[in-house]
């Protein structure tokens, strides 16, 4: 069960790297934390751990239902072009995604050390999800898409550290949930600025402070 | 006791800030609560420095002299920048630049910025430090994009998005520490103070791939290059009093966090792994800013690199290690902090009077302004490291620490730059306060409460550095002290 899983949560991380629409990119999203909730819930099943039913529960309302749903308004409310702004097209971005996964392959079992089979493709997928939100952050030109890039570097933390170290003390995992649901806040509330005074979100458009 | 003091009265100010509705009184308000953060701060180091442990509550409030040190220069700055609010705002209101609600959303922000920043020294446990050094990214961001104008809109969005992405690599470093730990068959804790007690049987080669995250992650935040990109930016667009406030200590509580990860480092790695990368770091750091120093032509953007450069010289000071070059690199936090905040502060009146960032348009600050272009020709020399200023205290004890370790070829590259930048900010200011002043504009009378932040500084800049060469063994004795901390 928990293979299945895995392999869907990388098969919906290559569909966000080949997206090419906003709406495309929000729902892949959207899969990736709904798997990463169902990892959570078994976990705490399996454990008996009130704890991690909360955070399990948290994930679900935050990452599945809340932010897909602000993003999704946003797209809607400043009627931003759905286009995503490429720098490399899908093809040559899947390339670049199959790379990631081999280099975090690599990186895991030579640096990591992990101690069995199915710990070391968990952590691998981590650092391959990190790789591939830093990607779309860089190589994306909307600011919304890179929200979108960081929301997944930071699904990718969640699983390296739910595994590693059997995730975070509570309280810090509560803090850090508070902390990304204040910063797509903001960040959401900065895209309306730059749409209402720029007419567009492209970042790559931004570039009157130089030197 | 002191640190509920300390972090309590910004939180209380912040929704007083909501009630109360006249700004003047409520900055004059503001100005007395921190002067309460001042005191408490400096007995927090009083008590610190005599006593033999260091302080536990809850479990994540931990103090010893370095957080104590560290909140000490925090509230020093915030102090100065409260006081210089209560001008700069009012004046900012009569001129229609911004309306008393807004001024109101200032100070609310500028409150919780001050908490978020006092917070991060307080942490034991890593995970909350990290949480604490995000709030300030996200709080400041407001502040950064305040006029919100295009210019300042864009430097808000690249700060925001560059310091997220630098700050989700220091939670990868963060949980990399914590998966060392815990295979090394501790308890299942981030808490810096039991890492510390085991990190002699950690496993090596993971701390130096997570001190690595660290340093990229949290350098970041401290403005080291090559990741300095957002910081002209910010720093230029922000509202001055911010701006001071982000170069001063906002970066300091970066170099914060870095030192805690490297205290763990040091003891499971080894002293050289940490100190090679902090000296790569911050020679590339001089290099970077020495290059746009010289071509600049913005005020504020020049302040701004100069506060890579500090940063720069900070990081090599640690790098060197030792009881001088760690003396002298946390000496020259104070001193770079509020040197930089009366320049920020400086800075502000001007492009407050002249309308402008562009120093080829300014000229002629000591004859429109006599009192702020004085400050800024004292400021500039302090800033550049000329004696008896506190700076030149602090970069030559780097260089002694260096020369005597044998580093001679950092030696050479720190003093060659500082000569550079030495050269280019005295050019670049005796430009803009000496000259004719442009037609038309008159004889300016500066508030009382900004001349008061600027004596404020300015004491201190000349009373570290004049009084400093006397008390070498005290100095020596407290920097021992932070050794065992």
């Amino acid at each position: 069960m928990q293979g299945i899983i895995l392999f869907t949560v990388l098969s919906s991380t290559y569909l966000m790297v080949i997206a090419k629409r906003m709406s495309a990119l929000v729902r892949g999203f959207r899969y990736q934390s709904f798997c990463l909730f169902a990892l959570t819930f078994m976990m705490a099943q399996e454990e008996h751990r009130p704890d991690l039913y909360i955070i399990a529960g948290l994930l679900f309302v935050l990452k599945v239902s809340f932010i897909p749903h602000l993003l999704y308004r946003v797209i809607r409310k400043i009627k931003a072009n759905e286009d995503l702004g490429l720098f490399i097209n899908p093809q040559l971005s899947l390339v670049w995604a199959l790379a990631f996964t081999c280099l975090s392959w690599i990186f895991t079992v030579n640096f990591i050390a992990p101690s069995n089979e199915i710990q070391a493709g968990i952590l691998a997928i981590a650092f391959f999800i990190v790789l591939t939100g830093l990607f779309l952050m860089i190589f994306r030109m909307t600011a919304l898409a890179q929200i979108i890039g960081l929301l997944v570097m930071e699904n990718g933390l969640f699983l390296l550290a739910s595994t590693v170290s059997g995730g975070m003390p509570f309280f810090v995992e509560i803090a850090i949930f508070f902390d990304v649901f204040v910063s797509v806040l903001i960040m959401g509330f900065f895209v309306y600025r730059i749409n209402k005074l720029f007419t567009h979100i492209d970042v790559n458009k931004l570039s009157r402070l130089k030197g | 006791m002191q640190i509920f003091i300390i972090l309590g009265i910004p939180l209380f100010l912040s929704a007083a800030a909501l009630l109360i509705k006249n700004q003047k009184v409520f900055g004059i308000i503001n100005s007395i609560g921190y002067l309460g953060v001042l005191l408490a701060s400096i007995l927090l180091l009083r008590e610190t420095a005599l006593s033999q442990s260091a302080f536990f509550y809850f479990g994540f409030i931990y103090l010893d002299l370095l957080s104590a040190f560290f909140i000490f220069v925090i509230s020093t700055v915030a102090f100065a920048a409260a006081l210089y609010s209560i001008g700069y705002i009012r004046k900012d209101i009569e001129g229609g630049v911004i309306s008393e609600k807004k001024a109101k959303i200032y100070y609310i922000l500028f409150n919780l910025f001050c908490f978020s920043m006092l917070f991060v020294p307080a942490m034991n446990n890593l995970g909350m430090l990290w949480v604490a050094i995000e709030m300030t990214t996200l709080i400041s961001a407001f502040l950064v994009g305040f006029y919100n104008n295009k210019e300042s809109v864009e430097a808000a969005w690249k700060y925001i998005i560059i310091c997220s992405v630098g700050i989700i690599f220091a939670l990868l470093g963060t949980v990399l520490f914590s998966y060392a730990f815990s295979i090394s068959g501790g308890i299942k804790s981030l808490n810096w103070s039991d890492m510390m007690a085991s990190a002699g049987t950690m496993d090596k080669n993971i701390l130096k791939i997570a001190f690595i995250f660290i340093l990229v992650g949290y350098g970041t935040k401290a403005g080291l290059a090559p990741m300095h990109t957002w910081l002209p930016d910010a720093h230029s667009q922000a509202v001055a009093p911010v701006s001071a406030l982000l170069s001063g200590v906002l970066l300091k509580t970066a170099i914060y966090a870095i030192l805690r990860f490297g205290i763990i480092t040091i003891k499971a790695v080894g002293f050289a792994y940490f100190s090679n990368l902090m000296i790569l770091l911050g020679v590339i750091s001089l290099a970077i800013s020495c290059g746009f120093i010289l071509i600049q032509k913005d005020l504020k953007r020049l302040l701004a690199y100069h506060s890579v450069e500090h940063v720069g010289i900070i990081a090599i000071g640690l790098g060197i290690g030792g009881t001088l070059g760690v003396g002298g690199a946390l000496l020259h936090v104070f001193n770079h902090g509020v040197t930089k905040a009366l320049m920020f502060f400086g800075a502000g009146n001007v492009v407050n009077k002249y309308r402008t960032h562009n120093m080829h348009v300014i000229r002629g600050v000591i004859s429109a302004m006599p009192f702020t272009g004085f400050m800024l020709l004292m400021g500039a020399f302090a800033l550049a490291g000329m004696p008896p200023f506190s700076i030149f205290i602090s970069e030559i004890l780097i260089i002694f620490a260096a020369f005597l370790k044998g580093y001679y070829l950092v030696t050479f590259l720190l003093l060659g730059f500082i000569a550079i930048i030495f050269g280019a900010v005295v050019h670049h200011f005796s430009q803009i306060i000496f000259g004719s002043i442009p037609k038309g504009m008159p004889v300016e009378k500066e508030p009382l409460s900004g001349k008061l932040a600027f004596l404020f500084l300015f004491i201190q800049i000349c009373a570290v550095g004049i009084v400093l060469p006397f008390i070498q063994k005290d100095l020596a004795w407290i920097v021992q002290k932070l050794f065992q901390g």
